[in-house]
């Protein structure tokens, strides 16, 4: 008889489980679940509540009161309704995601829609990013056009001969700005979900091998 | 005030609780463990009640979202578990040494090495254990009946290997 025969044989046989009452069944009920796909929601909405609130707080600041001075409302107005767009676009996706995944669908399925929910995640940290990049990049180059000192600064560097020095420094400061901004947020998100969804990817992998093989036999 | 299905799913889930446990004896390590894991399957079960529409049997549902709560949805947690207060007496959960009482050292090492198999096999195997057909073990599992047959042979020969080295 093989191992898992004569385990078989035992496992059936096995009746010194522990027993639930009916009230301990009732009191369960109503505990939270501390499961992956709900721990992935809730961090969606932080993300989602951390860029709007970030949108709030930049609009209010001296700063942004200054660059509204410009008049460029024709390039901020469509890039801010564009944010708004996108933003809702993902908040929907974040809630359709939620609500498709089923506990009684198969093992794949199931993980394949856990796995599609943290894509959108995904997705939504690097549209927010390029959306920074953007909105930065602009920003530069309407300092550079309408702020008065600014001009004045690249004017006295022109009669001094040193523009060069001038862009290179506003290049190079951009480029470490931002990035900073990738490796911070990038990080905390592969460290959040690296962590949150280990387990699952490995046994998702797993999973795609039997399939693999199976297309080879 | 209790409803007529919370009675009528809490019924259900008594009757089948050894299938949770079962569950939970191959996945978890310690007492604290299955205790948590029991706790998250059955509110798993209770969130999916309102679809389950009785075309299959109870039980094999339960597998169904016993399985991928084990495997995708539960998370290890390193805190203190402070789950539900079962009498911890009564609670008591037979690990793989207790097990061996009136079995001989054999047995054991064979639970001891389907406890070693990831996650995916332990799935293969609980449902193997439990007599299902290798349709049901495909559907559940989301993979081939073919695929099915060949990842339990390998599996089966890999705990020959692992018990007669």
């Amino acid at each position: 008889m093989d191992a898992l025969e004569r385990l078989k044989n035992d496992w059936k046989n096995q009746t010194n489980y522990p027993k639930v009452t009916k009230e301990d069944i009732y009191k369960l009920l109503h505990k939270k679940s501390s499961s992956i796909v709900k721990w992935i929601f809730i961090l969606s909405i932080i993300e989602f509540g951390f860029w709007t609130i970030i949108g709030f707080l930049i609009k209010d600041n001296e700063a942004q009161q200054q660059f509204d001075s410009y008049e460029v409302d024709h390039i901020t107005t469509p890039l801010i309704v564009l944010g708004y767009i996108v933003l809702v676009y993902f908040f929907t996706l974040f809630y359709r995601n939620y609500k498709k995944i089923s506990n009684s669908d198969s093992v794949k399925t199931l993980m394949q829609k856990i796995l599609t929910t943290r894509t959108t995640v995904r997705n939504y940290v690097i549209f927010n990013l390029v959306f920074i990049y953007i909105s930065l990049l602009i920003g530069i180059w309407v300092e550079m056009t309408k702020n008065p000192d600014v001009k004045l600064a690249i004017a006295q560097s022109s009669e001094s001969g040193d523009l060069f020095i001038f862009y290179g420094t506003i290049a190079v400061v951009t480029v470490v700005l931002m990035a900073l901004t990738t490796a911070l947020l990038l990080g905390f998100y592969y460290l959040v979900y690296g962590i949150l969804l280990k387990r699952l990817k490995q046994n998702y992998k797993e999973l795609k091998t039997i399939s693999e093989t199976d297309q080879q036999s | 005030m209790k409803s007529t299905r919370e009675q009528e799913f809490v019924t259900l889930v008594e009757v089948h609780q050894n299938v949770i446990h079962k569950i939970c004896r191959l996945y978890t390590k310690s007492s604290a463990e299955h205790k948590d894991l029991f706790q998250e399957i059955t509110i798993q079960l209770w969130s999916a009640y309102p679809k389950f529409r009785g075309e299959a049997k109870f039980s094999t549902w339960m597998y169904r979202v016993g399985i991928n709560t084990a495997i995708s949805l539960y998370r290890k947690s390193k805190r203190k578990i402070q789950s539900f207060s079962f009498d911890d007496v009564a609670f008591k959960i037979p690990q793989d040494d207790s097990y061996d009482d009136t079995e001989d050292q054999q047995l054991s090492a064979i639970y001891h090495a389907v406890k070693q198999l990831n996650d995916i096999d332990k799935a293969l195997v609980f449902l193997y254990l439990e007599d299902k057909s290798y349709k049901e073990i495909s559907e559940t599992m989301g993979i081939s009946e073919v695929n099915a047959r060949v990842r339990m042979n390998r599996v089966k020969k890999k705990l020959k290997q692992q018990l007669n080295p």
